[in-house]
């Protein structure tokens, strides 16, 4: 059986599903690259070229990972588009040149282009040539292919009881192994419910404030707990109940994302500004924070944009790059938890 | 009398504040932490105890960046953020206050404050240009003590532009201006400028700053700063007394206010603090792939803290033994 490697970084967290189904359906054995970890960030950015974010880097460390584990093939796609009109981050275009000109000794890489700006003929099209590489007919390929979208449609229904795209991942997985009624999977607690509390809990007012805080930014910098230094646990044992931008709903979104006076053509600054702004305006959202990685071209507006345009609710942006003391943002968090629940109980 | 200690042990200066139950402030230290924590924390804290016997002091509180590792050592009864510490001693002297600028060694905030609680804050983000070390640093270079560097700068008349995007770049403009042979003090008054312009565009981009406005932290003692900060604002600009040491002052008085919630203090004594041998090390955990830096503070043989391991095991291994530590 052939194996294919999965890189768990970037659009791992929104798309995993869809990709595991459908090479497992095609008869593909799927590997997926650890948890990120010290050695994979280290690879990463020894590798990886300097100009590239962070997250970038840690997909550099993720392939590396992958090639020690002897895999037949690397699944790195071009991402240019996911959905109609909208476009990912120009990086993502590069990715596989990127890899194929640092990393020597690369496994073959599928590094199928997904371009829906247009339509879906093109995708349609590389999918089955993509079936045909694994002996796989037309028919075959369609069926692994409705499987995978019916998985991440599963998957997207998780994270929208409220779980983080990582936590969701990890809910997605077990059922998997031990299938239960698509209705149990939703009885699980949503995310932070079982986080434990207490350890600093004296660094900050006590947990009684149940406070709300929207934690905003690309999902691959915010489900990384390396990235993001643990961001939304960090938050959760502070206290706050985390809304993401996965917990919304779309069109809800898409219709606050609607009111800039020009179209957001990032598909994810698009979705960060929608949530944004429809935090902004939910009474029971205390404080955003936005998350940002150093270098990011796109957050450099999209941050900007959502820093404007908040005005009813603390916002924070907090910025991210590799450094490993986690100090500032310590200091900066339990800061913007205090300033809210003071803020709420003075209210 | 009994007495309510605060703790600010920042990158640049260890500062101390004894109030009484009213808040107000009978003894203030300034120190410098000279990269070693632990020794200005002894140090303090011995000064302290020649005056004041270990008895009187009700609850301490302790801020700044080795605020926990100052509350391991001391054992304190609060361990806030800068940020709320800051607002909290401003509001004390100034109720009325709705901006705060504090300036310290390694980092620079703005505090929005509205009714006195805080509405918004920002704090530098990755770079630390334009604080108290870069200023020190300069001082050094021109061989002027700091503390008349700001008297310098206000003796200018004409001063001269730097510019005050990176530390970098200011150095290398303030040799150029030297190097043409202009007046130290213009250079200094411009330097300062800058650094107040550098403030206002990236940490206070976009707050909206209201009087009354207070300017306190370390740089706080440059007057060249806060002409410049007036100049800029258009508004007077107010630095309390107790300027250099504000930190420390909302420590303490945040410590008052939760003592009254709860009895006796987590204070281990001055004996604990003066006599024993702190260290601290760290290793790499080869529990699992994460590899965490988990840094051990020792007192002689004693583990008082594990910090860094991710899954908390080890922090949790100290709990489970002695309860005692579970703060």
């Amino acid at each position: 059986m052939k194996t294919i490697g999965i890189p768990r970084g970037l659009f791992f967290y929104y798309y995993y599903p869809l990709w595991r189904t459908f090479f497992e359906k095609l008869g593909v054995q799927v590997v997926v690259s650890a948890p990120t970890n010290r050695r994979i960030v280290d690879q990463g950015l020894l590798t990886a070229v300097n100009e590239a974010c962070l997250p970038v880097k840690v997909y550099y460390g993720h392939v590396l990972d992958l090639c020690h584990r002897g895999v037949d093939y690397i699944f790195a796609p071009r991402l240019v588009s996911v959905e109609y009109r909208g476009y990912i981050c120009p990086k993502f275009m590069g990715i596989p040149d990127m890899l194929r000109a640092q990393i020597p000794d690369l496994p073959p890489l599928i590094d199928i282009k997904v371009d829906l700006s247009r339509d879906e003929r093109q995708l349609e099209r590389d999918v089955f040539e993509l079936g045909k590489l694994f002996g796989s007919d037309r028919y075959k390929v369609k069926a692994a292919w409705a499987a995978g979208q019916q998985e991440l449609e599963e998957f997207r229904r998780i994270a929208a009881v409220g779980f983080p795209l990582n936590q969701a991942v990890t809910i997605w997985e077990r059922a998997g192994e031990a299938p239960m009624a698509s209705g149990d999977k939703t009885r699980l607690n949503p995310g932070g419910e079982n986080i434990r509390t207490g350890g600093e809990a004296s660094e900050a007012t006590p947990r009684s404030s149940d406070l709300t805080i929207g934690v905003l930014g690309h999902g691959y910098s915010l489900c990384d707990a390396m990235v993001s230094m643990g961001l939304v646990r960090k938050l959760q044992e502070l206290g706050a109940r985390v809304v993401t931008a996965e917990m919304l709903k779309t069109d809800e979104v898409e219709a606050y994302a609607s009111t800039l006076p020009k179209r957001m053509f990032w598909t994810l600054g698009k979705k960060n500004i929608g949530s944004a702004l429809w935090m902004d305006e939910e009474p029971a959202v205390d404080g955003i924070i936005y998350l940002a990685c150093f270098g990011c071209g796109p957050d450099s507006l999209v941050g900007e944009i959502i820093a404007r345009r908040v005005v009813n609710t603390p916002f924070m942006m907090m910025i991210v790059d590799e450094h490993t003391g986690e100090a500032g943002v310590v200091t900066r968090l339990e800061a913007f938890y205090d300033m809210v629940a003071r803020r709420k109980n003075a209210v | 009398m009994k007495y309510y200690l605060g703790v600010d042990i920042g990158s640049v200066s260890s500062n101390f504040v004894l109030t009484n139950p009213r808040g107000e402030v009978v003894e203030a230290i300034y120190l410098r932490t000279m990269g070693n924590p632990v020794q200005a924390v002894r140090q303090g804290l011995s000064m302290v105890m020649k005056k004041y016997p270990e008895t009187t002091i009700r609850g301490i509180g302790t801020t700044g960046s080795a605020r926990r590792l100052a509350a391991v050592i001391m054992g304190a009864d609060v361990v806030k953020n800068e940020i709320t510490a800051h607002a909290v001693a401003a509001s004390k002297f100034y109720p009325e206050v709705r901006t705060v600028v504090e300036i310290g060694g390694q980092d620079s905030k703005i505090i929005i404050l509205r009714d006195g609680i805080v509405v918004d804050f920002a704090m530098n983000t990755v770079c630390a240009a334009g604080t108290g070390s870069f200023l020190d640093q300069q001082a050094m270079r021109l061989d002027i003590p700091i503390e008349h560097f700001g008297r310098q700068a206000l003796k200018s008349k004409q001063l001269v532009r730097i510019a005050g995007r990176c530390g970098v770049f200011a150095e290398s403009d303030m040799i150029h201006k030297q190097q043409m042979g202009y007046p130290v003090e213009d250079i200094i008054a411009g330097l300062c400028e800058a650094l107040a312009r550098n403030f206002l565009n990236n940490v206070a981009k976009g707050k909206d700053i209201q009087e009354p406005v207070v300017f306190q932290g370390g740089v706080a003692a440059n007057m060249g700063m806060k002409q410049a900060f007036e100049k800029l604002l258009g508004k007077p600009v107010m630095v309390p007394q107790q300027y250099h040491v504000m930190g420390a002052l909302g420590a303490a008085i945040l410590a008052s206010e939760s003592i009254t919630h709860r009895k006796g203090s987590r204070f281990k004594g001055c004996g604990f603090v003066l006599e024993g041998d702190f260290t601290t090390r760290s290793f790499e955990c080869n529990g699992c792939p994460n590899m965490c830096e988990v840094v051990t503070i020792k007192r002689d043989e004693e583990v008082l803290a594990y910090w860094g391991d991710r899954c908390r095991r080890w922090e949790a291994s100290l709990t489970e033994q002695r309860p005692a530590l579970a703060w």
